[in-house]
């Protein structure tokens, strides 16, 4: 088993070196193309985490219809804190709500001059619990406030959030069709490249079948190869990328890069990076068996 | 008592698609130790028969039996089982063109598990038995017909086979160097090697006395002793 494992490599390492100018070729077209994938695979994790944030910060308004006295704000806030899925209620005065918007206009909240606070409505601000706030549980919360007459009208950001939901589905869809896509290149790339390599190699292969070389002994080396081009593809495939995000974060004009810098970008996590290494490595060997299947009969 | 049957063909025919038949109805058996010729003249069927022998081929009809093994049984998967326990020597000689005369041997050993040390030391020691160790080093292309017939031959014996399988071995080769050849796979047979040797030099028949199958055609004339 040792004799086989080394000979092996041995035959591996001879063969990758005999045809360096074409598996570099094979590596190169392998990592473009998970490249491709992993940059998919990056912009759909970062927009996955940023909606997890803003579905973290989703909250409902319910407001108050004007004339509810305030003796029954308190009985109105503990029946909103009972509904089921509510985290915290917090009322909301008008003149809170002025506040509120004094802070948000910064300097330019002169232009609230003369305006009086009684033009707002009062408000609940309601906070959910964490399983709550996804636009299937959030629907159960409103149509639970709608019930109570005391309440205006309801708002809550979940029709943006929603939107941009199905942006991130799309693009997770186009990741996994493109992926698919590319995942079938590879496997073609590969499985020809090695044919090149077998076929460049026939008389060698014609006499280890004469000397009686195991069918294991003369197929072993190029699996092995097939599956060093594909992980050496992806692993470059990951540095050119970690590259490519360093250099466009480096390289952003100011106005992109003050607003994207209240946006957390992560690279991809150690996890997706591993699944990229084991796909690039099942992906070549899967090519160099088909390429053997093809032209590897026993003579 | 009766010695063991190495090869066995029973009713062997091969055609191929273009009709053209190659072997037709051959019966024979080969013992082991013996030292046999195919003969007859260009085209006869003896190359095929080799073939068929060490599964390079297959018959179109017919039964045939090598070291005990069924190769003509479908899905038979032990060829290289089979080549391991055999020396083959072609026309063409089959040497890796790239390599050189001592790596032509060592890629033989290698494959049947001995360490490079090993089968280069083993490899030197055969090169010695058929008078190129002094070439060990050399590209097999800068070696002259006869000598790399020689390295053909030192790579079939390398693994020590209990039998051997050429296919005219001494073709192209002037008189001295066939004698170095011959020699060579005489003292084989006397070491308890089977050797069967296809070839259509009828002197070799002659100075040679062993048993001959002789072919015609693609049939089988009778078995005859020179």
């Amino acid at each position: 088993m040792i004799s086989f494992l080394r000979y092996v490599l041995r035959r591996t390492l001879q063969n990758m070196k005999g045809n360096l100018f074409l598996d570099l070729i094979t590596i190169g077209i392998i990592s473009i193309s998970m490249l491709i994938f992993a940059a998919f695979t990056l912009l759909a994790f970062n927009l996955t985490h940023l909606l997890q944030i803003w579905e973290d910060r989703i909250e409902i308004i319910a407001y108050l219809k004007r004339g509810v006295p305030a003796t029954e704000l308190e009985s109105l806030l503990e029946k909103t804190r009972f509904i089921e899925g509510v985290e915290m209620v917090r009322y909301i005065s008008p003149d809170d709500a002025m506040a509120f918007m004094e802070t948000k206009l910064g300097e330019q909240k002169n232009l609230l001059e003369g305006i009086q606070p009684t033009i707002l409505p009062a408000s609940f601000q309601i906070q959910l619990k964490k399983d709550y706030r996804n636009s299937i549980k959030i629907k159960e919360v409103i149509a639970h406030l709608k019930k109570i007459p005391q309440f205006e009208e309801i708002q809550y950001g979940q029709e943006w959030v929603e939107s941009f939901s199905v942006i991130v589905h799309i693009l997770r869809l186009t990741q996994w069709v493109l992926g698919g896509l590319l995942l079938m290149a590879i496997i073609f790339i590969t499985s020809h490249t090695l044919q090149l390599t077998i076929f460049s190699r026939r008389e060698e292969i014609e006499v280890m079948q004469w000397i009686g070389a195991s069918p294991a002994l003369i197929r072993v080396p190029f699996y092995i190869e097939g599956l060093l081009q594909g992980l050496l593809g992806a692993a470059l495939s990951i540095l050119f990328l970690f590259l490519l995000l360093q250099g466009v974060i480096l390289y952003l004009p100011p106005s992109v890069s003050t607003w994207l810098a209240k946006i957390p970008v992560h690279f991809l996590p150690a996890e997706t990076i591993v699944w990229i290494l084991v796909a690039g490595m099942i992906l070549g060997l899967f090519g160099s068996i088909v390429a053997s299947m093809r032209v590897l009969k026993y003579r | 008592m009766r010695p063991e049957t190495v090869i066995e063909m029973h009713h062997v025919f091969k055609t191929y698609p273009n009709q053209i038949s190659a072997l037709s109805d051959i019966t024979l058996e080969i013992f082991s130790g013996e030292f046999v010729f195919i003969a007859g003249p260009s085209g006869c069927g003896k190359s095929v028969l080799l073939r068929i022998i060490f599964c390079a081929e297959r018959p179109t009809k017919g039964e045939v039996v090598v070291c005990g093994l069924h190769v003509t049984q479908p899905g038979f998967k032990k060829i290289h089982y089979l080549r391991k326990m055999m020396g083959i020597i072609s026309p063409e000689f089959k040497l890796l063109r790239d390599r050189s005369v001592v790596d032509n041997l060592t890629i033989a050993l290698e494959v049947t598990g001995y360490d490079p040390k090993e089968s280069k030391r083993k490899a030197l020691e055969i090169l010695d038995r058929v008078g190129l160790k002094k070439r060990e080093g050399d590209s097999i292309i800068a070696l002259s017909a006869g000598e790399q017939q020689r390295v053909a031959i030192a790579r079939a014996l390398v693994n020590a086979p209990s039998l051997i399988l050429a296919d005219e071995p001494t073709g192209n080769l002037d008189a001295q160097t066939t004698f170095d050849v011959m020699e060579i796979f005489r003292d084989l047979h006397l070491r308890g090697s089977t050797v069967v040797l296809a070839t259509q030099d009828m002197d070799l028949l002659r100075r040679y006395p062993h048993r001959v199958i002789y072919l015609m055609d693609g049939k089988k004339a009778d078995s005859m002793r020179i």
